[in-house]
């Protein structure tokens, strides 16, 4: 049944191989400027999201049943 | 909703006598049931939600006449009450199978989304778009759930798993949790205002932590099925890991001290008011050495209290090792797991990551969660927006937060994990794999052949946990009650040749 489903979309998950936070012995001070850079562009990637209307979307999402 | 019941197949196949192996031993089934959220926006005229879901599941019931299927990695596939598309991974030995089962229901439910999505935009216009969220609440309230699933040796009672675990399973949420921005403040998990009643069969108005339900889907001699509702939902792959991971060696211990009529060193550590301690948990960080009342009338917090099970935990593992090993043999490592350690020991590796990440607490280092603790990675990210953006509202924080639950169209939790800000612990080809492929070690390696060979000639078919039928032209149905066998039977083999 997958099959028939389209093919998913490739997360780019392969493409960082390294795990940030085991990277153990790092000069502390260049780590921290590292991770707000890497904070200002997750905060750009997510900037059009922002810009949509905020109440609706989550107005959008009422549930019932469930459990 | 579940019911307080017995399971129905114990008339029936009571016989059937379980391996010495898995009674003595500390294998365990592991599953997870998702239940997601659908939404939609952007959509030029008003769009409803159930219709939509009714949409996701068109293929679905064009192939399987119903919106209840199971797939070829032997997982579920349904549409629950209340249009919640729900899937509930195929038995799994180890948590790690677990987790792929799981990102693989996460595709799933992806690939019917944006296909639904496309017909949506031919009648609703091109903006509209699907939203399919892996969390636990909507913004009117209603919460929903991720349940976990763990068989047990039924001689240990229930009372003594709910007394023992639950203090385990409200203190797990200091790193499982998912997080939400709430009116008085960002707690660390989803539903933890939604649980009041501690322990019970369901009702329709209370929410269990732990739930009786009893189908084991398996002997029930042998064994119960414990259902866990009190989780959330994750979308960091370590914390789904974890979860199960921790929970299990837990419940090793309990089964042990049971089956030696010895001492769990678990018994003194229940709650005063277990949804009161829930609660507190749950704001852990407006207050992280909030002291929780224990019904012995002692008081702990709850990373001391998570410290003890650990301790306890080490210690019993320190003389059972081998034997929790091979119960977990198939566990294979994974990225960003302590390589050395992993080849050695997976019991070892569990142990290492949760001492880690109490250590971790602590130290109140809370951003050094950010890369697997869902509630440490929003927290960071909405940190970082209010410093850019002083001026954002309550509402767009809401905003994101869901938009990081959304499996279909979110961006958030698609840029951590891009950006290396989440650990990924499965490739993206192993998650893949899950899809099309059932675990290869439990009896889902038999319904995984049956749903393929089924669909492939055509045949109308059903199944549940323990049965699988062909229901036209001729009706044959095979019967497969140990979960922990992939071995095949004549039965089923009678029921595969009316396929060929």
């Amino acid at each position: 049944m997958p099959q028939q489903f389209e093919q998913p979309q490739s997360q780019s998950q392969d493409i960082h191989e390294d795990d940030v936070l085991t990277t153990a012995g790092t000069d502390a001070q260049q780590q921290g400027e590292d991770q707000s850079d890497v904070l200002d562009s997750i905060l750009d990637d997510i900037e059009s999201t922002l810009e949509t209307n905020a109440e609706e979307y989550v107005n959008s999402f009422v549930q019932k049943g469930g459990e | 909703m579940p019911q307080l019941r017995d399971s129905g197949t114990r008339a029936l196949h009571a016989t059937e006598p379980v391996p010495s192996a898995e009674m003595d031993g500390f294998c365990r089934i592991f599953g997870v049931e998702t239940e997601y959220g659908v939404a939609v926006t952007g959509a030029n005229r008003p769009v409803d939600a159930g219709q939509v879901a009714m949409t996701m599941f068109q293929p679905v019931v064009s192939r399987s006449r119903s919106t209840n299927t199971y797939l070829t990695n032997g997982s579920r596939l349904y549409l629950d009450v209340g249009s919640h598309p729900e899937y509930a991974t195929a038995e799994a030995r180890n948590p790690r199978e677990a987790l792929a089962q799981d990102l693989a229901g996460e595709r799933v439910m992806r690939n019917l989304a944006l296909k639904a999505q496309r017909k949506l935009r031919e009648s609703y216009g091109g903006q509209a778009t699907i939203h399919v969220f892996k969390n636990n609440v909507d913004s009117a309230g209603h919460a929903f759930g991720c349940h976990e699933n763990y068989l047990v040796r039924r001689f240990v009672p229930l009372e003594t798993i709910e007394r023992q675990l639950l203090p385990f399973l409200i203190t797990r949420q200091l790193y499982t949790g998912a997080g939400r921005m709430t009116p008085d403040g960002f707690q660390i998990t989803q539903r933890a205002d939604f649980l009041d009643e501690a322990v019970s069969s369901a009702t329709t108005r209370s929410r269990p932590m732990v739930n009786t339900r009893d189908e084991p889907h398996a002997d029930p001699d042998a064994f119960r099925r414990l259902h866990v509702i009190i989780g959330d939902s994750n979308r960091s792959q370590w914390a789904t890991w974890m979860k199960l991971a921790v929970t299990h060696l837990v419940l090793c211990v309990i089964e042990d001290a049971f089956r030696r009529g010895g001492s769990s060193g678990f018994e003194d550590w229940a709650f005063a008011d277990p949804a009161a301690a829930n609660r507190t948990v749950s704001r852990f960080l407006d207050a992280p050495d909030a002291e929780l009342s224990l019904a012995s009338g002692a008081s702990v917090t709850a990373l001391e209290l998570q410290r003890r099970y650990h301790s306890a935990v080490e210690s019993f593992v320190a003389g059972h090792r081998e034997a929790m090993d091979a119960a977990l043999a198939g566990e294979t490592s994974m990225r960003g797991m302590s390589e050395s350690t992993a080849a050695v020991s997976p019991t070892a590796v569990i142990l290492e990551q949760w001492d880690r990440v109490l250590s971790v607490l602590e130290q109140g280092d809370y951003d050094a969660l950010a890369d697997c603790a869902d509630w440490a990675a929003k927290r960071r990210v909405f940190k970082a927006l209010r410093h850019r953006r002083p001026d954002v509202t309550f509402v767009q924080l809401e905003q994101l937060e869901l938009d990081y639950h959304d499996i279909a169209n979110g961006r958030l939790y698609g840029s951590l994990a891009d950006r290396s800000q989440m650990r990924q612990l499965l490739t993206a080809d192993e998650t893949e794999h899950a899809v099309h492929e059932a675990p290869q070690d439990t009896r889902a390696a038999l319904r995984g052949r049956f749903v393929e060979a089924a669909l492939a000639s055509g045949a109308q078919f059903s199944a549940d946990w323990t049965h699988l039928t062909v229901t036209a032209p001729e009706r044959r149905e095979a019967v497969l009650l140990d979960p922990f066998s992939a071995a095949s039977t004549s039965e089923f083999e009678t029921l595969m040749n009316t396929l060929r």
